[in-house]
């Protein structure tokens, strides 16, 4: 095995401006990513580039400072990081089974955020996928998810998937946004330092409105209808805190929802690792605890970007540049008064983004409405397909807990480990039982992070 | 404000659970405090009713024998009263089952006929088996000897690269989480009272005797108290001043992704794991023994290992998805025992505890042991040997 030097989980912006920082600094690094090539979801590279929209050119800068300080950067794609040991031994398994054990001196964990879905009737059905889901088919495969597609669910992201889609020919019939048109009117008072952004907001909307996909406020998607796959979606106008008023539904015929409200950073790493967690709602849930020098509570690993509480992809790389930087001083290869200097002028940078993101966030705060779309019979764990009133059930036979709700009606107990379901299921438990969400806690992260076979597993032997 | 209730058992396990059910049966009045710690043994246990087998150093004795390259031909067996225990708690599981799933509705998954399989690989494991035929094959007659062909008709994904394997027909399963959660639930159905998270701070004394519990949940005015906190019990019992050497056990496990059930007829024991599917289609491979405090987090070499071991019984495992790999502290003992019954130091204090590797398959009669115990009756089973008094001299 050669020598990792630090490692970075991730290869988004977050992992690969902490890369170039340290490589910047002389020492080496390595990152590891389950992606074909780096770049994370938002600046994700076609594979076939002939049928697919060109990639981010902020994506295509980040890879190429990459490949310039190749020499000191090892780049794993296609291997994936699935557990962490007695602190900062990373488990990797390649796409060739084979397993072996990392030993680096420092880590960074860059992993980035997964999509958050709420239960709704019919959310199982073919044709429902997360707009993140639309973006990997569009973006990599240059492959339509449907023909007449509806987007719905909250955040600016909808936006810009919906574009994409226009871009690749796609019919969108209209996008739904939660929250009311005036909350979004308020955004230039908060994002005046930050134009750029606003810019590409708007440019959206106009692609938009030139392609006459209206976008519709304060809307919410109650049901989505179909014998074997999706042939309707039932949407609702909202009131306050985004309860339905179910006698105003319409009926549009669609053959592909995208459903997304917002992201949940991925922490299960940080958690198999012991780092500390808290919980932050507004910034996607429960995230790692950090410093200034984004350092979690166990020496040696950092936690950047939207993994670490969600918070958009020029924050992601700020945030890396800066753990890359507090690693390297953590080794000691750069000076205090140089580290502080640069820690500072990042700190300005974040700050500059924040009154902007922080709205956002307030937007797009997931609000009581969305849970009473969830009925009886509707599927809470998509792995174990476990109904709301099965889970519900056991909530009220004492089944509180992550781990005792789990144990009684096999919620979160399938492949994704509760990694999908929790963040939302959480909540809707939370409200049953009447209590704070933080006493619902996170669901336990044991490795390995995603399913990997016992063949890959027994191949670490070799590893001795 | 104080509650009462005649008896305060600690520890919502598959003991806990079980004294409280049988108390409850028995009309006492009931509390049953538990905390949702993670690593607790019940939570990771394969569930394996292994009368047999673990009394005579399968399951996890004989891989902790092969790890620590271990003296003689396999571990040694188990006192045979143990193994007598470990029977008539084993006979009890099948009416179990139906009592449970008519008070509550569920299905504790306890499997008849699934049987328990010992691999042969080698010659030194050959030794082994023959030694067991001796011990228990003329005792309870019902260990057979397998041969290669015989493995394959049965089980045809279990490797051909063996000598053969000895069977133990009554050795089967059951699912330990369903098992704990019916008898909580069976108890509460006859009366008894769930009280969760509720982490028992100390213990109100008088002339000898507990008095009352003090819990995160409130204080409990009790009769008498019954210590099934597993891998915890030292420490509840330190709150009232009494001394018993239960330390936490370590055992890893590695579960996979549901597989179409009864892809493997049997539970496996082999000398690197063993290998039960459960009733769902998962798929246990357990698991290690070893000392680490209260630490549960799971060892990458270990994990490796338990791997490397499934695939060479069962070859075709090698494609299939580990889904979650973790660890639960089971509450050993220095002789492997158990410790039941009155503690010494106070009159009304009562253990349930030391089930080590064992308690799932100990625990209904374990049970009826302590709730004939608490209550003043004779024990159906003598407990005897398992009192706390025998560790007088080793704690003193």
């Amino acid at each position: 095995m050669s020598y990792p030097g630090i490692v970075i989980i991730g290869g988004g912006p977050a992992g690969m401006s902490a890369a170039v920082a340290i490589a910047t600094h002389g020492l080496t690094c390595t990152i590891v990513d389950e992606g074909f090539d780096l770049g994370g979801q938002i600046y994700r590279k076609p594979t076939n580039p002939a049928c697919a929209p060109a990639p981010h050119p902020r994506g295509e800068g980040l890879r190429a400072e990459v490949a310039r300080l190749g020499e000191h950067i090892n780049v794993r794609t296609g291997d994936s990081a699935w557990g962490i040991f007695d602190g900062l031994r990373v488990a990797i398994t390649s796409p060739d089974e084979c397993t072996e054990l990392l030993q680096p001196q420092a880590v960074i964990l860059a992993p980035g955020a997964h999509e958050l879905v709420p239960p709704f009737p019919g959310w199982t059905l073919p044709g429902v996928m997360t707009p993140g889901a639309a973006q990997i088919l569009t973006k990599t495969m240059g492959v339509a998810p449907g023909k007449r597609v509806l987007v719905a669910g909250t955040g600016p992201f909808l936006l810009a998937v919906a574009c994409q889609l226009i871009d690749a020919g796609v019919h969108v019939v209209s996008v739904l946004e939660a929250s009311p048109r005036s909350a979004w009117l308020t955004l230039p008072l908060h994002g005046f330092r930050t134009p750029a952004i606003l810019d590409e907001g708007l440019a959206y909307l106009t692609k938009l409105a030139r392609a006459h996909v209206p976008v519709r406020y304060g809307r919410v998607v109650v049901a989505a209808t179909g014998e074997t796959e999706l042939n309707a979606v039932e949407h609702a106008p909202v009131g306050a805190e985004w309860f339905p008023e179910r006698n105003h539904i319409e009926t549009e015929q669609v053959d592909t929802l995208l459903i997304g409200y917002g992201f949940v950073p991925r922490v299960q790493l940080a958690q198999m690792a012991g780092c500390d967690l808290e919980l932050r709602p507004d910034i996607g849930g429960w995230i790692p605890v950090r410093d200034r020098n984004l350092a979690t509570t166990v020496s040696g690993i950092f936690a950047a970007g939207d993994g670490a509480g969600v918070a958009g992809s020029l924050a992601a790389a700020l945030e890396g540049q800066l753990a890359g930087m507090a690693a390297t001083q953590f080794l000691g290869a750069i000076d205090e008064a140089t580290f502080t200097a640069a820690r500072h002028t990042i700190e300005h940078e974040l700050a500059r983004l924040r009154p902007l993101r922080s709205a956002l966030d307030k937007i797009s705060a997931l609000q009581p409405g969305l849970m009473s779309l969830v009925r009886d019979d509707t599927i809470v764990c998509r792995c174990e397909e476990v109904t709301w009133r099965e889970a519900r059930e056991a909530v009220c036979a004492g089944s509180t807990t992550y781990r005792s709700l789990k144990m009684t009606s096999r919620a979160g107990m399938g492949a994704c480990q509760g990694r999908f379901c929790w963040p939302f299921l959480s909540r809707l438990v939370a409200a049953e039982v009447k209590c704070p969400l933080a006493d619902i806690g996170p669901p336990s992260a044991r490795p390995p992070l995603g399913p990997i076979t016992l063949g890959a597993l027994a191949s670490g032997l070799q590893d001795k | 404000m104080t509650d009462t209730t005649d008896v305060v058992v600690i520890g919502g396990g598959a003991i806990g659970s079980s004294v409280a059910f049988a108390l409850a049966r028995h009309g006492a009045s009931v509390t049953l405090l538990d905390v949702s710690t993670p690593g607790r043994a019940t939570s990771a246990s394969a569930g394996g009713l292994w009368s047999l087998g673990e009394s005579l150093g399968l399951g996890c004795g004989v891989i902790l024998h092969t790890a620590q390259k271990g003296a003689g031909d396999g571990p040694a067996p188990l006192p045979l009263t143990f193994m007598d225990f470990l029977w008539e708690s084993n006979l009890r599981f099948p009416s179990l089952a139906a009592e449970l799933r008519t008070l509550c509705g569920i299905d504790i998954e306890a499997e008849a006929a699934t049987g328990l399989l010992y691999l042969v690989y080698d010659e030194e494991q050959e030794r082994h088996a023959n030694r067991i035929i001796e011990w228990a094959g003329s005792d309870h007659g019902c260990v057979e000897k397998w041969t290669p062909q015989h493995i394959h008709n049965r089980d045809p994904l279990i490797t051909y690269d063996l000598r053969g394997a000895i069977h133990f027909p009554g050795d089967n399963q059951v699912n330990p989480m369903l098992l704990t959660e019916a008898l909580k639930r069976g108890a509460c159905a006859k009366g008894a009272r769930f009280i969760a998270e509720a982490r028992v701070r100390a213990f109100q004394c008088s002339n000898g005797r507990v008095v009352a519990v003090e819990s995160d949940k409130g204080t409990i005015a009790c009769g008498a108290v019954v210590n099934a906190a597993g891998a915890w019990s030292a420490q509840i019992a330190r709150l009232a001043n009494i001394e018993i050497p239960i330390h936490p056990v370590r055992g890893q496990i590695v579960c996979t992704e549901a597989l179409q059930p009864g892809t493997l007829r049997s539970n496996l024991s082999t000398r690197d794991c063993y290998i039960l599917q459960k009733a769902h289609g998962e798929v246990i491979i357990g698991s290690t023994t070893e000392y680490c405090d209260f630490n549960i987090g799971v060892r990458y070499q270990d994990m490796c290992n338990l791997a490397a071991g499934a695939i060479r019984a069962v070859p075709a495992l090698r494609n299939v998805m580990v889904k979650r790999t973790w660890a639960g502290l089971r509450p050993g003992t220095p002789d492997e025992l158990p410790i039941l019954g009155p503690a010494v130091e106070l009159e009304n204090f009562f253990h349930a505890t030391g089930g080590f590797r064992t308690g799932i398959v100990a625990a209904p009669l374990t049970g009826e042991v302590v709730a004939a115990s608490v209550l003043g009756q004779t024990p159906k089973f003598s407990i005897e040997p398992f009192l706390a008094r025998r560790f007088q001299s080793l704690v003193a």
